[in-house]
């Protein structure tokens, strides 16, 4: 339970409050690599504000304010040329740094130009995805999470929900959310609509633990049947400060990602890489998208798969959770050290620190703790996480299962 | 109570049934000051803290941080105070 002004806070994503000043130390994935190869220019929504991202013909990426400093016009129908991005109503020209080099209709002797810039953020690609980071600088350095630089079949779903960003990152540290939700629900939809559901998710939560490090939490988990001994425990999985989890299991690798669009609305992400061993992955000129369904054609949530069932809790919360009508209970501290996670990262940001997960030291890869062997299921988890998650809609989940049998295939005889 | 802005996702428990009494309790019982540096904590007083309340059994508790000092600590309402307790 909070008080009205603490969600306020805490749900706030807008420049100047502190919440909102604390999202803008990062950096955030705002499109696929491949929408800027299919077209240069597109619009971008991010924690609040509006942008033109482009590409220009020297491959280079930039971010502008939407609006053009000249007359306001959209600079999301620019156009991309080998020095920046042009205004398409009167031609002035901006460079990935913001400055004004072009403006066609002035006298060339004017200073004017030079007293005129955009305020540009910055854009990198990474992993198939555009990244852009719109806070002070000097910009950290985008964090190259392993799941974004490793081997593997890329494949990736989203959807953009009606709700803020804090309530899908409380359900990252609510792991008993998992035995119910994917679990005991998952198999009474099951039975009324006539399909099967997973073993693996319904079991018992023994024991739950979370541990702050250095990138967030770390989320562990004894279920039944199994010890402090086995993987979901020893190693467990992380929340990803502020907005990532990273969960895996049966070689099957993924980052759970949840961009604060604007206040009320929240990009979801599965950035999933599928790297058994034993295999030759095939190429990938362009990283698959696509859309994964929230709604059925009767405006219900979809639940019979675990995503579905995930954005179903999160949206139902309303756009923002009241929490000050709400009631946490013991299996809820980790919820608690969620909010005291942010809280503390407002404060750091306000005496002019880094907050958590912030860094200015390249790294080549990052390497975060995973669970290999999830629930104490082995296997069987790849296969349930393609027919009963959101990969099941993936135009190359065939293809995915087919790639993980005959991983498991080759390993077994290489074996023999 | 303080009633959320519009526009904040106030649903309609907030005036319905006991849920307004618990809000009103946590907005009353909640430590208003840090244990540490004596700054207040609550946003509604000026303060840079959090506070978030969970129940336990008959206890209530206050997970709590102070945006001025950084002290960060648990503070229990408890209805009994238990002895001889076995260790977890």
């Amino acid at each position: 339970m909070l008080t009205a002004e603490q969600n306020d806070e805490l749900t706030q994503v807008a420049a100047g409050t502190p919440m909102g000043e604390l999202l803008r130390r990062y950096w955030y994935p705002v499109a696929f690599t491949r929408e800027l190869e299919e077209f240069p220019v597109r619009p971008v929504r991010l924690l609040g504000e509006d942008f033109a991202l482009f590409k220009t013909p020297r491959r280079r990426y930039g971010i502008l304010p939407e609006a053009c400093p000249h007359r306001r016009a959209s600079l999301a129908y620019g156009v991309a040329e080998a020095d920046g991005l042009r205004c398409p109503y009167h031609g002035w020209l901006f460079g990935v740094d913001g400055a004004c080099l072009d403006q066609p209709a002035e006298r060339e002797e004017t200073n004017f130009r030079s007293r005129v810039r955009a305020e540009a953020g910055v854009a990198q690609e990474l992993g198939g995805l555009v990244w852009a980071y719109i806070g002070p600088s000097p910009a950290p350095e985008l964090p190259r999470f392993d799941v974004f630089v490793m081997d593997g079949v890329r494949d990736i779903g989203w959807t953009d929900l009606p709700c803020n960003f804090v309530q899908i990152m409380e359900n990252a540290v609510d792991p008993h959310h998992t035995e119910w939700l994917h679990g005991r629900f998952f198999e009474f939809m099951a039975r009324h609509q006539g399909f099967d559901a997973p073993a693996s998710f319904g079991k018992k939560h023994v024991k739950v633990g979370f541990d702050a490090f250095e990138w967030g939490i770390i989320k562990r988990r004894v279920v039944e049947g199994a010890s402090e001994e086995d993987d979901d425990w020893k190693i467990g999985h992380p929340l990803v400060f502020p907005y990532n989890m990273r969960v895996g299991g049966a070689n099957i690798e993924q980052m759970q990602i949840r961009v604060p669009v604007d206040r009320t609305t929240t990009r979801f992400m599965l950035y999933t890489v599928h790297a058994p061993a034993g295999v030759e992955y095939p190429p990938q000129p362009t990283v698959p998208d696509y859309e994964i369904p929230v709604y059925d054609s009767h405006g219900r949530h979809r639940v019979d798969y675990v995503e579905g069932q995930d954005m179903m809790a999160w949206v139902t919360q309303g756009p923002i959770t009241d929490r000050t009508v709400e009631h946490l209970g013991r299996s809820d501290i980790g919820v608690t050290m969620l909010r005291r996670m942010f809280k503390e990262n407002m404060s750091s940001v306000a005496r002019g620190e880094d907050p958590l997960g912030v860094y200015r030291d390249y790294r080549s890869r990052i390497d975060l703790p995973c669970e290999k062997n999830k629930f104490d299921s082995g296997a069987v988890f790849a296969i349930d996480f393609i027919d009963r998650a959101s990969s099941r809609f993936s135009p190359q989940a065939d293809a995915l299962k087919k790639l993980h049998i005959r991983a498991h295939e080759n390993r077994k005889a290489a074996a023999e | 109570m303080t009633a959320l802005s519009s526009g904040n996702g106030a649903g309609a428990d907030v005036h319905r049934g006991w849920f307004p009494a618990d809000a009103e309790r946590h907005r009353r019982d909640a430590p208003r000051y840090c244990p540490a540096c004596a700054a207040a904590l609550s946003l509604a007083d000026g303060g840079r803290g959090l506070v978030t309340e969970y129940w336990t059994g008959q206890d209530r508790v206050f997970v709590s941080f102070c945006g001025a000092c950084g002290w960060s600590g648990d503070i229990v309402l408890a209805a009994r105070v238990t002895g001889h307790e076995a260790a977890d």
